[in-house]
């Protein structure tokens, strides 16, 4: 299955598989020009990996939780890309590609990954090791204020989500992987009502 | 850089450049010459400091479809500067309006620079020509590109504010002009919330989408190309729809143009009305807007003579609204609620509307004081416990906003020698606004364009329709590395 994957919760990731075989895939760290990068990205990517966007049968989506701003940019571009080149659009937990590239590296043992959610909160979620190469997630994702985060075993927060290992959790899930594209967001609009104030004294 | 039509006194530039490019195998001034006259061509040059420093020609015969690039020549050292790239434009455009569908030309097999140039627009290696340039013995490439159909199939994306539209047209003709609205998710904030507009834009895409084939009855395929808006407008908005067009136009392989959502609304009118009738003023009014454009050529001359230094309009009819106790959106409850009320009964301040303000500000509104003076009227009256006339106050404070742009637009026309004037934007739904500038402009003979909601509000047919307009007029497609601008430049119709 030629698949094309899509993450911009942290930076801009977009990566082309076969199966679970990486055929390319480009990463931009920065996490403020999602806007501007994602139709080249796309291209490029597809280039490199030699393949035209009708030769796509899968387009697997990061849901989040990631910023806001971001995250809907690649939702949105997976969005229309499935409708454009007539393909499935799944979709996967952003904070599970970050613990599939920790234990398919070799590493076992607990694992927290954390990310900045800006606000003075991060998002987290917990892991032990991976199940026929799907993440094991044991709690999360979640969104709180860092003293308030159980601390077990290992924690990430140095890290960068890859459109790879989506793409590669989307084909190690089967049948049970996630077809409803609901961005994570774990937090409401920051909106609040206001109660007006007086303009005369 | 200037580009105009090739004259026979423009003879020794041009020829000073062919010597010095086609070294082997250069036309003859006599060649030359018979070319600049013939009837059936079509020369231009490009101009710097009144020195003639490229050219290029274009020949088609009679009733033919078939168009070709003669030559196209830019002088050695004026070249990296897009001197081929606009000649190419010049001639492609000619080609178009001389209703060819289709343009030929040859090129050296070893000019991989020139070949480059062609194939970005859209020209194909269709065969060669063996020993074609003489004396040299080096093979000419036949290319050929097909020319977009003067009314091009065009899928518009709108999602600046809290619409999330897509529109198809082809050429002037609307297809399907589909909205999805957020507003009844912003009511209980009394406006709207940028995060919970952007939420229903990534919602909404599919659905939007589907309707708008659906209606249209075309496939994806069949679109000639895509146009999005890139600002202005609020930006994390603006990015669901940039997002969602750029991954379409890459799956789809088609052209993408990343348009200006002002002169969109001002491009409405071709949809009503076949063709947008310039010079005008336009009158943009909405929730997020408040701007007076001066509109000499839709696609090349747009100007901003003035924009809200403070709240727009709609979001002063919003603020206002909450004052009175009446609920979101604004406009529409405050038009029921001034129902019988008496415009005159309280003189509300026109904003920026004395000589001291005029001098700075002759074409910015404010609404900012309005708003307050309406407030403070409503709290003196609780005070002093006061009966409030809701009525009164309501058609009082409407008849300040619309008394003011309705001045400050006509004094536009008058002061640009300008009779038309066209209004765009959510606020045209307000009947008092329509009412007050239709019989403002009988009486100064100023012709007045009013197209229907549908395309006054914020939609995508707009946006297709203006990407129409781009495609026919041979611009080049966006670059796809273009951002959500929002603030952008009225003046950059296409970024």
């Amino acid at each position: 299955m030629k698949t094309l994957a899509i993450d911009t919760s942290l930076g801009t990731s977009v990566a082309v598989l076969n199966d679970d075989q990486l055929l390319a895939e480009l990463n931009f760290a920065d996490n403020m020009s999602h806007a501007e990068r994602i139709g080249d990205a796309i291209k490029d990517c597809l280039a490199k990996a030699k393949l035209k966007p009708v030769g796509i049968d899968r387009v697997v989506i990061g849901l989040g939780p990631g910023p806001f701003t971001g995250l809907r940019v690649g939702i949105a571009a997976a969005k229309f890309f499935a409708i454009g080149a007539n393909a499935e659009l799944v979709g996967v937990c952003s904070l599970d590609a970050i613990a599939y590239d920790y234990f398919s590296s070799g590493q076992s043992g607990m694992l927290l990954v954390e990310t900045d959610a800006r606000r003075k909160e991060h998002f987290w979620a917990v892991y032990e090791g991976l199940n026929q190469g799907v993440p094991i997630r044991l709690k999360g994702p979640n969104v709180a204020k860092p003293e308030l985060i159980e601390r077990t075993g290992l924690t990430l927060t140095d890290i960068t989500v890859t459109a790879a290992a989506l793409g590669k959790i989307a084909f190690h899930q089967g049948p049970s992987v996630i077809r409803e594209i609901e961005p994570i967001y774990l937090r409401e609009p920051d909106v609040s009502l206001s109660k007006g104030k007086k303009v005369s004294g | 850089m200037i580009i105009r039509e090739a004259t026979i006194q423009d003879l020794p530039g041009i020829m000073a450049i062919e010597a010095s490019c086609f070294i082997n195998d250069a036309w003859s001034e006599e060649v030359m010459l018979s070319e600049l006259q013939a009837p059936h061509t079509f020369y231009v040059v490009t101009v710097i400091d009144s020195e003639i420093v490229g050219y290029g020609g274009l020949s088609k015969l009679g009733q033919s479809k078939q168009a070709d690039i003669q030559t196209i020549a830019v002088a050695l050292d004026q070249r990296g500067k897009g001197i081929g790239k606009a000649i190419m434009k010049a001639l492609t455009a000619k080609a178009v309006e001389l209703g060819a569908s289709e343009i030929f030309l040859e090129v050296r097999a070893d000019n991989q620079v020139a070949q480059k140039l062609y194939e970005v627009f859209g020209f194909k290696k269709i065969g060669i020509r063996k020993k074609y340039y003489q004396p040299d013995g080096v093979d000419a490439f036949v290319m050929q590109t097909n020319l977009v159909r003067k009314e091009p199939l065009v899928l518009g994306i709108e999602s600046s504010c809290d619409e999330t539209g897509i529109g198809i047209v082809r050429g002037n003709t609307l297809l399907a002009n589909v909205i999805s609205s957020s507003m009844d998710k912003h009511a209980i904030f009394g406006g709207v919330v940028p995060e919970v507009a952007a939420r229903a834009h990534l919602e909404a895409l599919n659905p939007v989408l589907n309707e708008a084939l659906d209606k249209a009855q075309v496939s994806l395929d069949e679109i000639d190309a895509i146009a999005v808006t890139n600002g202005p407008g609020l930006a994390g908005a603006l990015m669901v729809g940039i997002g969602a067009a750029k991954a379409l136009a890459v799956a789809t392989g088609k052209p993408l143009y990343a348009v200006n959502h002002l002169v969109g609304h001002v491009a409405a009118d071709i949809l009503a009305n076949g063709k947008v009738e310039t010079p005008t003023i336009a009158l943009l009014v909405s929730g997020g807007h408040t701007s007076l454009l001066l509109v000499r050529d839709l696609l090349s001359d747009v100007t901003l003579l003035g924009e809200t230094i403070d709240d727009a309009a709609g979001e002063a009819f919003d603020k206002v609204a909450r004052v009175l106790g009446l609920s979101y959106p604004g406009g529409p409850e405050i038009d029921k609620a001034a129902l019988g009320g008496n415009p005159n009964a309280i003189r509300f301040p026109r904003g920026l509307s004395l000589p001291k303000d005029m001098a700075e500000h002759r074409y910015d509104f404010s609404f900012s004081g309005l708003k307050t003076a309406v407030a403070r009227h409503v709290e003196l009256a609780e005070i002093n416990n006061e009966e409030i006339n809701i009525a009164d106050v309501a058609a009082s404070f409407r008849e300040a906003v619309v008394d003011v742009l309705i001045t400050k637009a006509i004094s536009a026309c008058k002061e640009h020698g300008v009779n038309r004037l066209l209004l765009g934007g959510g606020v045209v739904a307000n009947a008092r606004l329509r009412e007050v500038a239709t019989e403002r402009c009988a009486v100064e003979g100023i012709e007045l364009r009013i197209p229907p909601f549908s395309l006054c509000t914020d939609n995508g047919a707009m946006i297709a329709v203006l990407g129409a307009q781009l495609i026919s007029a041979g611009a080049l497609p966006s670059d796809l590395d273009f951002s959500a601008d929002s603030t952008l430049d009225v003046r950059k119709v296409q970024s």
